[in-house]
């Protein structure tokens, strides 16, 4: 071995077993890094240069685009999280589901879509699902095994099904690499990845993933009908708030609204994902003010007719104002749009004030800076693991050992895939993609694949390192609520079967790659 | 011993109140965002100060807020060990880990980022763009306060660590104990 190997070696040892001590990942990672870059260049194999970097990285990371969207889809997650939206999906679907056996693991399966396809928040969906079906579950003499294996994979698919934050990194990620890959095979002006990319191939395989849980849960059942009964029917009241028809409708208009609103303007290619994400978070709010106080619902009504308003009049009118020559009918249009925009922003001032009122806001505003803190940090110290980690010819050794496995790119991809997926049982997916992508995917995409359809390779992996123990931050948060009946050897044992699927997955989408470029060509085209 | 506690108790209260009006930054960017959506998509304006304004607010919070972060516990945690050892193994890896891990690094970040910084304000860079926001080198600044107030806050939490290694009670407020809901 060359001193580098012996370096990069020790390193990649060394910051993975200081990450196990359990102080702060994203501190770990920058400071090991630091450490053996200092040891190398003790041994004068590393120049500390490379350090020198690092300020410009940081500033690549605030300036970054794509990246601002992370805040605005935590700040629509926390405020959807408080409005109860949960809550009552949750309700509604077991009503709906409850009387087949596995019913209420059904419901939970689509309950975990809707919630991931609206908000996309693991940690807020497992702990809101652990926390209302678990309980009526258990009562309900539910396999605990299956109840939470059911309630921890359903959690995660915030993380695969768009929007989610996961793909908003893993876009950016893949977008760098495949310029970088394209450009080394002499290609100067590829065609670009975009987060909207990914978010379009990763619907299907999505909703694939949902149907895989909903299936699995219905054939124990059916089998076993003692791992999940059906609730007798007459048990099933209509309860308050009219037939079950109509609540089903009502817990799924504010669901449906949003994901339309922030997932159909970026699939459509008008928005940017963190322009919809701003646009969602907004949403999430007039949501959150109404729910406080539903027979106050004027300003919300005014708000929404508005913004519906305005919808209408850009559809049918041109409303530039920069314009040189504008009719007297488009003169009109835009006051006629100019009074919307007074109308939503009183309707969004008054859910404002609602939600500050009631200590939500604070609690929001609270949650998103320490999570937008927390995953920077670690966007930061990545930026560090990555500078040694090229400063000691890393990426070289791993460019030799992908090209030299046996098989070709499906050995390597076979290899990468591995290598993410037991880093999964110890790392979660922010470290993952921008340690582990950065040195992999362009090596990776030099080999001629399709970068969308490893992307949500990579996205299917990474969403199985939260349900793999010791270190899923799904069982975690499961583990957090769960009853002390239910012991961690359950939910551990529990989640076997889903982590299963996930590989079975894994396998379907690498024997069927057009499940993941089908939809982003239709959209976008090329 | 009296004033190591009140030293502790002071960062805290600086970094508690550098967070809470840092927070308000997240309502910001959603409104100025959403103000950007609207002004793009139904009158075809764009004010450039606006969409840069975004990036400050977006950069402050993070950079900014890490030691408030700190100080809630926020950064995650790799649980394995960590999550199933009482308070005074945790004690002994937090101090470990501000004493050989926070603080050199915070010290490497202000000293690659004092020269970026100082060119940056030697010039006073402003926006690439003429109509854009001309404070840059205010912007490349955070960096500093990144690595200043993570810094105090390590010294706050490796106090707070050996109080409860040597048995004594400061009066010090733990952290919150439980991890954020995260991601």
């Amino acid at each position: 071995m060359t001193p580098h190997e012996i370096m990069v070696t020790l390193m990649v040892i060394g910051v993975c077993g200081s990450l196990m001590l359990g102080f702060p990942v994203s501190f770990t990672l920058a400071g090991a890094s630091m450490i053996f870059g200092l040891i190398g260049y003790f041994f004068d194999v590393f120049s500390l240069s490379f350090f020198g970097v690092l300020p410009n990285r940081i500033f690549g990371v605030m300036t970054n685009e794509v990246l601002i969207a992370v805040p605005l889809f935590v700040f629509m997650g926390v405020m959807l999280e408080r409005s109860k939206v949960a809550e009552e999906l949750l309700d509604t679907m077991g009503a709906l589901f409850g009387r087949m056996s596995g019913g209420l693991g059904i419901s939970v399966c689509v309950v975990g879509a809707l919630l991931a396809a609206s908000t996309g928040i693991v940690g807020a969906t497992v702990v809101t699902m652990g926390l209302l079906s678990l309980p009526t579950m258990l009562r309900r003499g539910y396999n605990p095994q299956l109840a939470t294996g059911v309630i921890a994979a359903s959690g995660t698919l915030g993380q695969i099904i768009p929007p989610s934050i996961v793909l908003v990194v893993l876009g950016d990620q893949i977008s760098n690499a495949h310029q970088e890959a394209q450009r080394s095979l002499g290609n100067w002006s590829p065609d670009p990845v975009s987060v909207g990319d990914l978010f379009a191939g990763a619907l299907i395989p999505g909703l694939v993933l949902v149907g895989l849980y909903a299936l699995y849960t219905g054939v124990v059942c059916a089998v076993k009908p003692s791992m999940g009964p059906a609730i007798p029917r007459e048990e099933l009241t209509d309860g308050e708030g009219g037939s079950l028809f109509n609540r089903v409708l009502h817990a799924l208009v504010a669901p449906a609204v949003l994901i339309v609103a922030v997932l159909g303007s970026i699939l459509v290619g008008i928005a940017t994902p963190t322009e919809a994400a701003a646009v969602g978070a907004m949403g999430a709010t007039l949501l959150g003010g109404h729910r406080l106080a539903p027979d106050k619902g004027l300003p919300i009504y005014v708000g929404v007719a508005s913004i519906v308003a305005l919808l209408v009049l850009v559809g049918n009118f041109d409303l530039r104002v920069a314009r040189d020559v504008i009719s007297g009918v488009e003169w009109a249009a835009i006051w006629a749009a100019a009074i919307a925009c007074v109308g939503a922003t009183w309707g969004v001032l008054v859910c404002l004030m609602r939600v500050y009122k009631d200590g939500t806001l604070r609690e929001v505003n609270h949650q998103t800076i320490r999570i937008s803190a927390m995953v920077f940090g670690i966007v930061i110290g990545a930026q560090l693991f990555s500078l040694v980690f090229r400063g000691f010819g890393g990426d070289d050794i791993v460019h030799d050992i992908l090209v030299g496995l046996p098989g070709g790119t499906v050995g390597a991809v076979f290899v990468v895939m591995l290598v993410m997926f037991i880093l999964g049982f110890f790392l979660d997916f922010i470290e993952i993609t921008f340690v582990v992508v950065p040195i992999v995917a362009p090596i990776l995409l030099k080999m001629d694949l399709d970068p969308v359809w490893l992307g949500i390779m990579i996205a299917v992996n990474l969403q199985t390192s939260f349900l793999t123990p010791p270190f899923g931050f799904a069982l975690f948060y499961l583990r957090g609520v769960a009853p002390p009946e239910v012991t961690t050897g359950m939910i551990y044992k529990g989640i076997i079967p889903f982590v299963a699927i996930q590989v079975g997955m894994l396998v379907i989408l690498a024997v069927f790659p057009g499940m993941a470029t089908w939809l982003p060509k239709v959209i976008f085209g090329s | 011993m009296r004033a190591l506690a009140s030293l502790a108790r002071g960062i805290d209260a600086i970094n508690e109140s550098i967070g809470r009006v840092i927070a308000w930054l997240a309502l910001g960017m959603v409104l100025i965002q959403v103000v950007v959506v609207i002004m793009r998509y139904v009158f075809g304006l764009s004010v450039l100060t606006m969409q840069e304004s975004i990036w400050y607010m977006h950069s402050i919070v993070f950079l900014v807020a890490a030691g408030y972060t700190l100080l809630h516990n926020g950064h995650v945690r790799v649980d394995i060990l960590y999550g199933n050892v009482g308070p005074i193994a945790k004690a002994k890896i937090d101090l470990f880990g501000v004493i050989f891990i926070l603080l050199p690094l915070c010290v490497m970040i202000w000293w690659v980022s004092w020269p970026y910084v100082a060119a940056a304000w030697a010039v006073r860079e402003g926006s690439v763009e003429v109509s854009g926001i001309q404070g840059v080198y205010l912007l490349k600044s955070c960096m500093l306060i990144f690595a200043g107030g993570l810094a105090i806050q390590g010294v706050s939490l490796a106090i707070k660590c050996w109080f409860t290694l040597a048995g004594i009670d400061g009066g010090l407020a733990g952290d919150d104990g439980e991890q954020e809901h995260g991601l």
